[in-house]
């Protein structure tokens, strides 16, 4: 193992907290740290959503770190609710107010806002940005959700860090079902949002700070990406014995397994609408398999959603020969045996890890994010680019990969790209 | 000039022996600077009479960072010896070790270390727990380390621990263990065990302080005991300790004891079973 890191694959704990938090309606993200901790995290969100995305930063200098940031973080939140009028502040911690051990949940507890205070601790030296998304969730859901008082067939839903148009193709099937649902937490308008005058204080969209505290009211929850998310259906099953599952639905299994324990927990049945669309993501999948059949895949994204791809491009009829997690986990690793046949397995390494078995293993087209563009055009593979951040195209965000549908527009992606990279030869 | 760190147990009378030492040195005609690292600012409360005076970073925080100046910081006390309280937060908040970090910094760019010092003493609290105590020893800093202990198990384990922190840095900032100095708890065989603890770590016993009712009083008064009781057989005491070290040449990287060999050296000169 190599004692240095070479184009680290993660991003740092509070983006996952944001990317949680920008999903609820009228939250405001206050980073308690030194300045650069909410300025990078803001950038990345601007090239990839191309979104001008807020956040706040309790901006602790060289003072407040010895001697605790209780000053600045109560501060920062009173500025914020005296500027903003937010319905919730979800409180980022940094390495930095990790470190010198302030008591967040104390100094929160102490004081009396007139909106929610959420504490969410994201210290970037455990984990990665799933980590962040993960503990902002989890936060969420402990600190608001009520007991319930009138459970109905409603269901939780926590997508985990996917796109807008991933979350808008769960919706579309959802509703074709006449399943009504709660988004844990819901950027599909958000982060997605129309350009309109006079510009709304706060996007519209989201879910509502009412929606969560509700939320134990729901019959069953789904995370799609276990990793992140997943400790908030554990929550809800815990404590409120919820039902709870979670399945990533990018391809054909995976969507009927999403559908069908839908179904299970609401009692409700697939309509004839979503078995055309199943039908049309296998008539799709059917005309373009000459070319990607025996194709040698490279997959690098989060890890439920490169376990789920790894899936659909086998599907396809695919060999995946690298499958490449951005975070390290063990639930990964065990599942990525059972999804690559003798392929390699990349726990949480690096991109130069990555660029390094995408040589040695003769691979033709790779799956990741704009930072494994150098990669493709390095080796000359073919690429397709999901997760995030996608920045050096435009769009990836608006359209969802998730679904029958999500999958059409996946398939014909990658058809496109194995037609222009055969073109380039 | 010499730049001197003192390390030890919290409670083993780092900043007691400190404050007479570098008293004894001004009585001497040193020019010293003193240190206090303890969030605790009272390392040079004798050596004020008993003032609390501003810390760095109580200065740092009021004013900001732009705006400390070296006369709001720097407290001349008995004999001339310049006294500076680092200072830092309150128990259970902040990062106290960074405090240090920042103070010994701040110190540095306003220029207290002026060339006529002939010795700049750190006395830096109880064990070195996070890497902002280590801040003394580190880049050339202090480049003599003393420490202070006395016959019991703690104070030596303590004083073993440091050894281990000196070893970690000496390579890269040159820093060496000076000696230890005895503090007396009149502990059986206790003179013979620290001679003997100081020659199996590689190094030796710059003096032997014997335990005297006066330091307390002198404490109460708020003077150390040089300036209280100078011609006292305490006084004497520190003086010499000052001799010794102002002609001690005696540096070196220590070598730290195994948990055991300490344990068989307490066995040996009966203090343990």
């Amino acid at each position: 193992m190599r004692s240095v890191t070479i184009n680290p694959a993660r991003m740092c704990q509070p983006i996952g907290a944001m990317y949680a938090l920008f999903g609820v309606h009228a939250a405001v993200s206050l980073v308690h740290g030194s300045q650069g901790c909410a300025a990078y995290p803001m950038r990345m969100f601007n090239r990839h959503f191309r979104e001008l995305v807020q956040v706040a930063v309790s901006s602790l200098g060289e003072d407040a770190s010895v001697f605790g940031g209780k000053k600045n973080l109560t501060t920062a939140i009173k500025n914020v609710i005296a500027r903003r009028h937010p319905e919730l502040i979800g409180v980022i911690t940094t390495c930095l107010s990790e470190t010198i051990g302030d008591d967040i949940d104390g100094i929160i507890r102490e004081g009396k806002y007139e909106c929610k205070v959420v504490p969410i601790h994201t210290p970037s030296y455990v984990g990665s940005h799933v980590t962040g998304y993960d503990n902002a969730l989890c936060s969420l859901v402990s600190h608001l959700s009520k007991e319930p008082d009138a459970v109905d067939e409603r269901i939780n839903i926590v997508p985990g860090m996917v796109n807008p148009g991933d979350i808008m193709e769960i919706k579309q099937m959802l509703d074709s079902m006449n399943v009504s649902y709660t988004i844990l937490s819901d950027i599909s308008e958000t982060l997605n949002a129309p350009l309109m005058l006079p510009k709304p204080p706060f996007p519209e969209g989201g879910t509502s700070v009412d929606e969560i505290e509700d939320c134990a009211n729901a019959c069953g929850v789904i995370s799609l990406c276990e990793h992140a998310g997943g400790s908030a259906a554990v929550f809800l099953k815990g404590k409120y014995g919820m039902a709870a599952d979670t399945i990533c639905p990018i391809g054909v299994e995976n969507t009927d397994r999403f559908l069908a324990a839908v179904c299970d927990m609401t009692g409700g049945g697939i309509p004839n609408s979503l078995e055309k669309e199943r039908g049309r993501l296998i008539d799709a999948m059917v005309d373009v398999h000459m070319k990607t059949y025996g194709k040698r895949a490279a997959i690098f994204a989060d890890p439920d959603i490169a376990l789920a791809l790894a899936e659909f491009v086998t599907e396809l009829g695919m060999d995946v020969v690298i499958i490449s997690s951005s975070t390290a986990s063990r639930k990964f690793l065990q599942k990525a045996k059972s999804v690559t046949d003798g392929g390699e397995i990349l726990n949480g390494r690096d991109l130069y890890e990555l660029h390094r078995a995408v040589k040695d293993r003769e691979v033709d087209i790779l799956f990741g994010n704009t930072k494994c563009k150098p990669i493709a055009k390095d080796e000359g593979v073919a690429f397709v680019r999901c997760g995030f951040p996608v920045y050096d195209r435009v769009g990836y965000h608006r359209y969802g990969i998730m679904g029958y549908h999500g999958g059409v527009y996946l398939t014909d992606m990658i058809m496109n790209a194995i037609l222009e990279w055969e073109e380039r030869e | 000039m010499r730049q001197i760190a003192i390390y030890g147990k919290g409670g083993i009378g780092k900043s007691t022996t400190t404050q007479n030492l570098t008293a004894a040195l001004s009585t001497m005609g040193k020019r010293v600077l003193q240190i206090g690292c303890d969030p605790k600012a009272d390392s040079t409360r004798m050596l004020v009479g008993g003032k609390r005076q501003p810390t760095v970073l109580d200065t740092l925080r009021e004013v900001g960072t732009e705006n400390v100046t070296l006369e709001e910081v720097v407290h001349t006390g008995f004999g001339g010896i310049k006294c500076v309280e680092a200072g830092g937060p309150e128990p259970g908040v902040g990062c106290a070790g960074r405090g240090v970090i920042t103070a010994i910094n701040l110190l540095e760019e306003l220029g207290a270390y002026t060339g006529d010092l002939d010795f700049v003493f750190y006395d830096v609290l109880g064990d070195v727990v996070c890497g902002g105590f280590a801040m003394p020893m580190r880049e050339g800093k202090a480049r003599e380390i003393y420490i202070v202990a006395s016959g019991e198990m703690m104070a030596l384990y303590a004083a073993n621990n440091i050894c281990k922190g000196i070893v970690r840095f000496a390579k890269q900032s040159g820093v060496r263990l000076a000696g230890i100095i005895g503090n007396s708890r009149k502990v059986e065989n206790e003179f013979e065990l620290l001679t003997a603890f100081s020659e199996r770590i590689g190094s030796h016993l710059v003096h032997f302080i014997p335990r005297d009712n006066i330091v307390q009083r002198a404490e109460i008064n708020k003077k150390t005991v040089i300036e209280y009781a100078p011609d006292s057989t305490q006084a004497k005491e520190y003086l010499h300790l000052a001799k010794n070290v102002i002609e001690n040449d005696n540096f070196v990287i220590p070598r730290p004891l195994e948990y055991e060999e300490l344990e068989e050296l307490m066995m040996e000169f009966g203090v343990l079973a």
